[in-house]
């Protein structure tokens, strides 16, 4: 399923990845939540992958994207695990994050598995 | 480029000289400062340098404007003394060697040139202090080529400071261990956390060892960079393990407030390293 800005495909059973592309606007962010959900809800998933391994930076404007999204996810019983962050994305974050994120990370779907 | 008028009529003459065969009474001044104790070089060497440096003052001498510290002449003379500079300092001379070389060369220069020509050039303050301008900037390039060799010099042995400071090792397929040993800086932590990282992603790490027990005393500052470094670690999706924390970083910590809920630590590395393991689904049997 394609969604402006985003890939989100079923990858097993109730898993599902979801691949942001540069054109990803996250101030349409609610939008995207709303579809998002709606997909994984009708699809009963139990599992979101995010990829982040194309986001060098993760800025305070793209974590409050990932935020809003985790705590969605939270509310629809969907556990969203952020995959692949790379070295500059994790100091960058880590610099300014202040608690633990809602979301749990790994190093990619196997490593979580 | 501006074409100075030459004032002295022995300065016209030495431009006009066409000089040859200076280079032999040149090589004193090397065998005196090069083939000493040191043995900074052989004689043969010597001669060669004695005789670039007849043919780049030769090219100077005879250039539209001998003056201009800015000709492509000049420049080949201050390039030779700055690549001599070098190699002497690789060598394990000192700067000095060359500086007093530089010297004594511009004196034997002189009297090399009244003896090609007849004409009295040490008796000319003008001729004098036209070389000492020249050497004075030759001397110049000497220091710039011994400060870029000490500059190059310190940075390699910083960066193999800071590669001892952080050895990062594969301990097993997928575990890492990074003892910490010393103080904890700014600057110190943003390269461990670096290294760290990049060696995460390279390596494919499940789990990090950072061991302490090499850390003896711990304030706000690099007890915050610390919990940065285990955030970032676990941001990745690697797990951070935490061991040799002494009791007085255990104090300075509850001291400063530090949240160690997220944060697993072990009290030894071999403790760390076997949680490591466990969390792995690996089982190390004695």
């Amino acid at each position: 399923m394609s969604i402006p800005g985003l890939h989100l495909t079923q990858i097993g059973r109730g898993d599902f990845l979801l691949d942001p592309s540069r054109s990803l606007n996250t101030r349409n962010g609610d939008q995207l939540v709303e579809t998002i959900a709606a997909r994984l809800l009708q699809a009963r998933a139990a599992r979101l992958y995010y990829d982040l391994s194309d986001q060098s930076l993760i800025d305070p404007v793209y974590y409050a994207w990932l935020d809003m999204l985790a705590r969605a996810m939270q509310a629809i019983n969907v556990r969203m695990i952020c995959i692949q962050m790379q070295p500059t994305a994790a100091f960058a974050l880590s610099r300014f994050l202040q608690e633990k994120p809602r979301f749990e990370t790994a190093l990619d779907i196997d490593g979580w598995r | 480029m501006v074409t100075r008028k030459i004032s002295s009529e022995k300065l016209k003459e030495l431009f006009g000289l066409k000089i040859s065969g200076i280079a032999p009474e040149l090589e004193a001044s090397g065998i005196k400062y090069f083939c000493g104790d040191q043995r900074l070089m052989d004689p043969e060497e010597v001669a060669d340098i004695s005789l670039e440096f007849e043919s780049l003052v030769v090219s100077l001498l005879g250039s539209k404007d001998p003056t201009d510290i800015q000709s492509p002449e000049f420049h080949a003379l201050e390039f030779f003394f700055g690549s001599l500079s070098q190699q002497v300092l690789m060598r394990g001379g000192h700067v000095e060697d060359v500086v007093r070389y530089t010297q004594s060369l511009q004196l034997g220069l002189i009297d090399a040139l009244s003896k090609a020509s007849g004409i009295p050039f040490s008796e000319s303050r003008t001729v004098l202090l036209y070389f000492t301008g020249i050497f004075n900037e030759l001397i110049m390039a000497v220091f710039r080529a011994y400060l870029e060799e000490r500059e190059s010099t310190m940075q390699a042995q910083q960066a193999e400071i800071r590669e001892t400071a952080t050895p990062i090792t594969e301990i097993w397929d997928g575990v890492l261990t990074l003892p910490i040993i010393g103080t904890l800086d700014s600057s110190r932590t943003m390269l461990v956390m670096e290294a760290l990282l990049n060696r995460i992603a390279k390596d494919h790490a499940k789990a990090v060892v950072m061991d302490l027990t090499g850390v003896k005393s711990i304030d706000s500052q690099v007890s915050h960079h610390l919990i940065q470094m285990v955030r970032a670690v676990q941001l990745m999706g690697s797990d951070a393990i935490i061991t040799g924390i002494h009791p007085e970083i255990a104090r300075a910590l509850v001291s400063l407030n530090i949240d160690f809920n997220n944060i697993t630590t072990r009290a030894s590395m071999s403790d760390g390293l076997k949680e490591a393991f466990s969390r792995m689904g690996i089982t190390v049997s004695h």
